[in-house]
């Protein structure tokens, strides 16, 4: 044991010793696992799919969009993923305010059940939701008489990504609730504001950048869902199927090249949205 | 404190496993094993095309009881897969070690074969190495509202029309080579030997084709799910369907190729596993009188070409059945047709 | 820090109260008619059979097998991704070099793809022309359509879930702590146990919790890679989807039930390791 003091980077004060080489050394050692580990196991098949892609330029891309209804796929996803983040950062909000702020019976049980689809298999989720809104299942056979599709049409793309995504935008939300001061709502009040105009003017800024950060997430994991998606859309070309889909599709045929043009598109817009949340969410959490 | 050798450590976690794969598995992949006779426990890696999976259930049941009673209560493990019959055999070929394939087409083996998996000549089994028949059926609603008879009502404006992807399933390929063969035939409207008149009908009936699915199964179970008029598939599907409580109604067009699904034994894997013997054994099974009783009832039709046109019980006399070689076989049909300037190539691509 | 309570209502009392109960309730019903009821309705259906359907179905080989098959998977997932997730967020967090921000991105990037992308990963690897195909055949080792690949792309997609969760804690607090533990003489290992780990153990069984959740629910990556092998390569989630082509609809809904009621068990874990976490981030 050295009888000079070392900081925690094991940096020595004496000119020579044999713990600062074996702190080094150790470091480097942590250093490299780490790199080895991510380096194997996330850079090296991301590597192999962005080559695979545009490995000969545009040429895998421009064939796999020339498939007629690789667009409409894309298209499909994009919409029906931003359609499902807009009603999930309201609905979210909604959610997060009520468990923050009201006291009612059954709260625990609510917050817990929306926490739900962060447990269950996706594939369960889109069972889950053709046993009730199937063709031949309750109200799904309801709204039929109202001529209302819900499986096997983009309602039910919608239906699936809405509850694969719901606790995303409230776990981010409901941390910022919790640690609002309500005095500043107090104040608004005695002054005369409505509960609505209090939300808006004081609420509402302080938790916009959570919303923002729930709803990149929730529209980046819209883009990527297939397990809900692949049972209740019916996968028609041209109609319900979306571009997780599409890729599956693709890579089971190993028309490796053009799935990887695809997918290649699709993670570099949710990598974006990944990388701007982490920004935004960080600034969060003070 | 001492030099510590934990970074060695940290090294040594991440060598080892690569070390491991490494010294594992002494070369035996490509190189010929020596076999002593059949493990304990011998397990048959078994792939099949997407239909046939309730008939080769009773069938694995049978040989396995079979088996057992011919080798002091020797258990065979079958481990069986089902998808289009491209995909599995692309699979095969990409290392699924199916020691015994049974495919929807000819073409789908001799790609395992053309990959040097599949040494021996196939053809020259049993049979043909064929193990069933069929026929190619629309299936409709119940009651048929759409008064569906013959290839050339599924070109008319509105009717929604399902069948598999040609590029992943075996059936969609035997559905599309039939409605050209019918066509140059003089059936579906078409007179005959009118090629220009055929492709018309090819375009007429793959414009109106709803979704391309990836297997016959799917194909079908997306028709029962209550989307598109009319599925093109096989007999033996919609007599499947049936038989589960389903209701798939069957039309017959007056003409139809003759499929025929091919079985056979995959030489590398099986000498690589050592299961020859059973798996032999089983493919000779299925040409046998029990097998064939069970495919019959689970609606598949007989190998012998007579008995198949013929039909009886569920199967109806087909008018006019031919088969793949009065088109020059397969090889030119499936350049015409799946080609890079196919004709069901350039209809796909709309 | 308990939640505060709801600000006093303004001068039109009733209206205000009414206005939150309609919020409530529509809060209340939205996640009644996403969650609530189709999990009411799988149950029904799964029961439709009889109760019988239930023994009969996790009777079957295939399905133990399948059960079996998920359990091995996740094992081996969470035992790798919290092994060197720790030591991923302790580099990260602990050590200063170039590329650091770059490999925080790269701990994110699972995040950001389709589970079916990863598959495709898989395929481009060690499929036909793979980048180490040869490598692998030329040992004798199936990756493909075999445990191996099924257990690599599992890996992939939990990566980022203890990392995640370890980084905070370690960026908050312990260097003090660790600091002093070394200057009094512990060697690393023992600061690692007796100093590090006790702060990040709600941290890191939590994101056990939810690598756990997500490992038993992967299908779209696992599905391309395994080839639906029965009694070999279906996991539980790979046999509701086989079962649904074979017409099985009854033994798919008792799979996917005990599915869902694994989750709901988890889930009351993670929700209690997610408070305890909190809570003993917030007791800095």
């Amino acid at each position: 044991m050295s009888g000079a003091a070392q900081t925690v980077s094991g940096r020595s004060t004496a000119r020579w010793a044999p713990h600062r080489t074996a702190a080094v050394l150790r470091h480097l050692g942590l250093r490299g696992a780490a790199l080895v580990y991510l380096g194997a196991m996330v850079a090296v098949p991301v590597a192999a799919i962005v080559t695979s892609g545009f490995g000969d330029g545009f040429t895998s891309f421009r064939t796999a969009l020339a498939i007629p209804y690789a667009w409409t796929a894309i298209k499909l996803t994009l919409i029906t993923s931003a359609a499902a983040t807009v009603i999930n950062a309201v609905m979210g909000t909604l959610i997060a305010w009520i468990l923050v702020r009201y006291r009612f019976p059954g709260r625990r049980v609510l917050s817990s059940m929306v926490d739900l689809p962060m447990a269950i298999p996706t594939l369960v989720t889109g069972l889950m939701i053709l046993t009730l809104y199937g063709p031949n299942a309750p109200i799904g056979k309801f709204l039929d008489r109202f001529g209302i599709q819900v499986a096997f049409t983009w309602v039910g793309i919608l239906l699936a990504l809405c509850v694969v995504t719901l606790p995303l935008v409230v776990r981010q939300v409901q941390p910022v609730l919790l640690e609002l001061d309500p005095a500043e709502e107090e104040a608004a009040a005695t002054l005369g504001a409505g509960a609505w105009l209090s939300f808006r003017k004081v609420v509402l800024p302080a938790v916009r950048p959570a919303i923002v950060g729930g709803a990149l997430l929730t529209f980046a994991r819209c883009i990527g869902e297939f397990g809900s998606v692949v049972l209740v859309s019916g996968n028609i070309a041209g109609k319900t199927l979306t571009a997780p889909v599409f890729i599956y599709q693709l890579a089971n045929q190993f028309r490796a090249a053009e799935a990887a043009a695809i997918a290649t598109l699709m993670f570099t817009i949710s990598f974006v949205l990944v990388l701007v949340t982490a920004r935004v969410t960080r600034r969060v959490e003070v | 404190m001492s030099l510590s050798f934990k970074p060695a450590r940290w090294a040594a976690l991440f060598l080892a496993p690569i070390l491991a794969l490494s010294a594992c598995g002494s070369g035996t992949a490509d190189g010929a094993t020596t076999c002593n006779g059949l493990p304990d426990q011998p397990t048959l890696s078994f792939a099949a095309y997407s239909t046939p999976r309730e008939a080769y259930g009773k069938i694995i049941s049978a040989f396995k009881s079979k088996w057992k009673d011919e080798h002091n209560d020797q258990e065979v493990i079958f481990q069986e897969s089902y998808d289009g019959s491209t995909l599995q055999a692309s699979r095969v070929v990409s290392g699924y070690e199916a020691d015994v394939v049974a495919l929807s087409l000819g073409p789908d083996v001799d790609q395992i074969a053309d990959a040097g998996l599949i040494t021996h000549d196939w053809t020259t089994e049993a049979d043909g190495g064929m193990v069933t028949t069929s026929v190619v059926v629309f299936d409709v609603r119940p009651g048929n509202p759409l008064g569906i008879k013959d290839w050339n009502d599924l070109t008319n404006s509105g009717v929604e029309v399902l069948t598999p992807d040609p590029a992943s399933s075996g059936g969609a390929r035997w559905n599309l080579v039939s409605a050209w063969g019918s066509a140059l035939r003089g059936y579906g409207g078409v007179a005959k030997d009118d090629e220009a008149g055929a492709t018309t009908l090819m375009q007429g009936v793959l414009g109106n084709v709803l979704a391309y699915d990836s297997s016959a199964r799917k194909s079908i179970q997306n028709f029962e799910d209550g989307n598109g008029d009319v599925a093109i598939t096989y007999e033996n599907e919609v007599l499947t369907a049936q038989a589960a409580g389903k209701e798939d109604e069957a039309v017959y067009p007056p003409s139809s190729v003759l499929i025929e699904n091919p079985v056979t034994v995959v030489d590398k894997n099986v000498d690589k596993h050592c299961v020859r013997e059973v798996a032999e054994a089983f493919v000779e099974f299925l040409h046998g009188d029990e097998a064939k009783q069970i495919f019959a009832d689970a609606g598949y039709r007989s190998t012998d070409l007579a008995t198949a046109q013929k039909g009886g019980g569920d199967f109806p006399a087909i008018e006019d059945l031919w088969d793949v070689d009065e088109f020059g076989g397969w090889d030119g049909l499936t350049e015409k047709l799946f080609g890079d300037a196919g004709i069901v190539t350039q209809a796909q691509a709309g | 820090m308990s939640a505060p309570a709801a600000p006093a209502t303004g001068p039109a009392g009733g209206r205000s109260r009414f206005a939150r109960g309609a919020l409530a309730a529509t809060a209340i019903a939205y996640v009644a008619l996403l969650l609530l009821l189709p999990l009411i309705g799988i149950v029904t259906k799964a029961f439709q059979p009889g109760i019988s359907i239930i023994g009969d179905t996790l009777s079957r080989p295939e399905v133990r097998h399948a059960f079996l098959l998920t359990g091995i998977i996740t094992l081996i997932t969470v035992a790798v991704t919290t092994f060197f997730g720790l030591v991923v967020a302790w580099v990260l967090v602990r050590q200063r070099f170039i590329g650091r921000s770059l490999m925080n991105a790269v701990v994110d990037l699972p995040f950001a793809l389709s589970p079916v992308t990863v598959g495709l990963a898989a395929v481009l690897l060690f499929g036909t022309g793979g980048w180490f195909t040869d490598f692998v055949s030329a040992r004798g080792i199936q990756v493909l359509f075999a445990l191996p690949s099924m257990v690599l792309v599992t890996i992939f997609i939990c990566i980022p879930f203890t990392i995640r969760e370890v980084v905070p804690v370690l960026e908050e607090f312990g260097l003090d702590e660790e600091d002093a533990s070394r200057t009094l003489g512990a060697s690393i290992w023992q600061t690692f146990r007796r100093v590090t780990l006790p702060n990040i153990r709600w941290a890191l069984l939590y994101g056990v919790a939810l690598s756990t959740a997500r490992s038993i629910g992967e299908i779209g990556a696992v599905l391309i890679v395994s080839g639906t092998i029965s009694g070999k390569t279906e996991t539980a989630t790979i046999y509701i989807f086989s079962a649904l082509e074979e017409r099985l609809e009854a033994q798919a809904h008792v799979v996917a039930l005990v599915l869902a009621g694994v989750s709901i068990v988890l889930l009351i874990g993670i929700e209690w390791l997610h408070r305890r976490n909190e809570l003993a981030r917030s007791n800095t």
